[in-house]
């Protein structure tokens, strides 16, 4: 289970992502991101994702993987002026990720997000035992 | 922590206090400028926490500071000033914001706005030809690395050497458009990857090319040094560093945030992340963020090289040249002189969505503008009005040379674009003479005039407050938006 929940913020993006895993939240983050940038740009999976490529982080803690991680995607997309698609978590731990992810170019973006930042950022286990954060991309 | 109107002390009309003592961890004094009629919306939403949170900054002197047009942000808020003790204060790419050396220039035309009321749609429309705008477009120059360097570190100058720009207008640029501190070197070469094609363009959001009327002149001393007459007509460029400034800010913020332990500070929001500027890693983000703010002055140059063509290609040989009346950021940090404590002291002023307002005597300022002070550049929203003000002693004094920097936001982009049919403020506008070319309705929906607060009353806070004085109000005729 992933969600992603738009909240109000006067200037910028503000998201609630939810997940049941770990995985599922970095999840989240990536699909909400590419989403904002060329929404239905991925369809329903079907079409080729000629552009690949490895992602490493390693932060002092989830939070800042989670940031420093999508931080990394946007680069991508700026560099390829691509829209990614499909994310493969090769491993995942609290501070180190190592990731695949796939695309295609994007033809122009419908968002440009400037970047991913820090504030009210907070990966937790919330009381219902799912894993949670806030999320701003400057705008 | 939320933050209410008692909490504030009222100083005078115009100026609020937080004082040091209201949460733990203040180390100065948080101040707004807003008279009261603008406070109501400021305290709507989470700038003032944010302002407090700043307060917190290691070596931060005098008081964390918004201007009226303040709002809401991430870290710091839109519309912040903070200076700090140099060298070991911190210095935070927060403070400064992701578009490094956001700014606005403004170019003063020969001709009338009676000569040019017939030919606005065609100018707006060369305008929206010559000057590429929208979310990853490129411009016409496609840099190597080897170029993308001497950008980084010449700035302006660049843009002068290569024929895009013109010798005389480097006087008219804060820092004369190049910070020497600039080191390419400590920009990452996805940063530069980032910029490679992005010279020349405005990008998108709030950032726009505007041609202006001069409605109404306030100070005709001032005015007449700055060359500007009622009826006259301007265009205004607002824009940054794009992709490259975005980078950068990412890039060492991502440094700071692990460098910060090792200097022993805690901060109540990670995207205030710093470090002493003296630090390693701060001299290298200091470095990185001038070569950025030299990208942004060298894209304003290129940018008024295709306006020029766009104004020429409109009006000929008798459309004569577009004058550089002036350029200056309004999201950059820079070492500065300021009194403080009866005391001459070297500080970091961080400005976040604040301009400097530097006063007369200023002698980086041209000759012709030295005795009325440093021109300030205030765009309004794209249905009402902006400004041209003129740099204080006073604002040298209260809030190390700074003021505001536009309208500021009061309504969120998804509630603007919710509440506004772009296809009919289009048509409304021009109604009213205002022309618009846009790359999308849905940009335009977002930044409407509903958007954003009432400029008049942002500017006449700082004119009362005399962090800048008011020289003279422009009317919108065309807009070219991404």
């Amino acid at each position: 289970m992933i969600s992603i929940e738009y909240l109000s913020h006067i200037a910028d993006t503000r998201l609630r992502l939810r997940a049941d895993t770990l995985e599922g939240l970095f999840t989240a983050g990536f699909t909400a991101l590419n989403g904002l940038i060329k929404p239905e740009a991925c369809g329903d999976g079907s079409s080729p994702l000629p552009i690949s490529k490895a992602v490493s982080v390693q932060s002092a803690d989830t939070t800042a993987l989670l940031v420093d991680f999508l931080s990394d995607v946007l680069t991508a997309v700026h560099e390829e002026k691509a829209v990614f698609c499909v994310l493969r978590l090769l491993s995942l731990s609290a501070t180190r990720l190592e990731a695949l992810i796939e695309g295609k170019p994007a033809g122009g973006f419908e968002e440009d997000i400037k970047a991913v930042t820090y504030h009210e950022a907070d990966v937790r286990l919330n009381a219902e035992g799912l894993w949670e954060t806030l999320l701003i991309f400057d705008i | 922590m939320s933050i209410k109107k008692t909490d504030l002390q009222q100083i005078e009309d115009y100026l609020w206090e937080l004082p040091r003592g209201f949460r733990p961890g203040m180390r100065v004094p948080a101040r707004v400028y807003a008279l009261e009629k603008l406070l109501d919306a400021i305290l709507d939403d989470r700038s003032l926490e944010q302002l407090a949170n700043v307060a917190t900054l290691p070596g931060i002197l005098r008081a964390s500071m918004v201007m009226p047009d303040v709002h809401e942000g991430y870290g710091f808020p839109i519309g912040g000033v903070a200076a700090t003790a140099y060298p070991d204060g911190v210095i935070s790419p927060g403070g400064i914001g992701y578009d490094i050396n956001c700014g606005v220039r403004l170019l003063a035309s020969n001709l009338e706005y009676g000569q040019i009321k017939t030919r606005l749609e065609e100018l707006s429309k060369e305008l929206y030809r010559q000057v590429p705008s929208g979310m990853g477009q490129g411009g016409i120059l496609k840099l190597s690395l080897k170029e993308m360097d001497k950008v980084l570190e010449q700035g302006a100058e660049w843009a002068v050497t290569k024929g895009y720009g013109r010798e005389a207008n480097l006087a008219f640029i804060e820092s004369h458009g190049r910070l020497q501190e600039a080191d390419p070197d400590k920009v990452s070469e996805q940063a530069k990857k980032r910029g490679h094609d992005q010279l020349g363009t405005i990008g998108s959001g709030n950032h726009f090319v505007e041609v202006d009327r001069v409605e109404d002149i306030f100070d005709p001393a001032a005015a007449a040094a700055y060359g500007l007459r009622s009826g006259q007509v301007v265009i205004l460029i607002h824009t940054g560093s794009r992709g490259l400034g975005h980078q950068v800010a990412t890039d060492h913020l991502r440094i700071m945030m692990s460098a910060m332990p090792k200097y022993g500070i805690e901060l109540p929001d990670r995207e205030l992340a710093c470090v002493p500027l003296s630090a390693p890693e701060g001299q290298d983000y200091f470095q990185a963020m001038c070569a950025a703010a030299n990208f942004a002055w060298c894209n304003r140059e290129l940018i008024t090289w295709e306006c020029q063509a766009a104004w020429k290609k409109v009006f000929g040989k008798s459309g004569g040249e577009l004058r550089l009346l002036y350029d200056v950021a309004h999201n950059i940090a820079k070492i500065e002189e300021h009194q403080i404590d009866g005391e001459r002291r070297k500080v970091i002023v961080h400005r976040k969505g604040a301009t400097r307002a530097f006063g007369p005597r200023f002698d980086e300022l041209p000759e012709a503008y030295r005795q009325v002070g440093q021109p300030v550049l205030i765009p309004g929203s794209m249905g009402t009005a902006s400004y041209v003000l003129a740099g204080t002693d006073e604002s040298m004094a209260a809030s190390f040379g700074s003021t505001c920097h536009g309208a500021g936001r009061r309504m969120s982009r998804t509630k603007a674009k919710k509440s506004v049919d772009a296809a009919e403020l289009i048509r409304k506008l021009r109604n009213k003479g205002i022309y618009v070319q846009a790359g999308s309705h849905r940009g335009v929906a977002e930044e409407a005039p509903i958007a954003y607060k009432d400029v008049n009353l942002v500017v006449e806070t700082v004119h009362l407050a005399r962090l800048a004085r008011k020289v003279a109000r422009l009317r919108p005729v065309a807009v070219v938006k991404g």
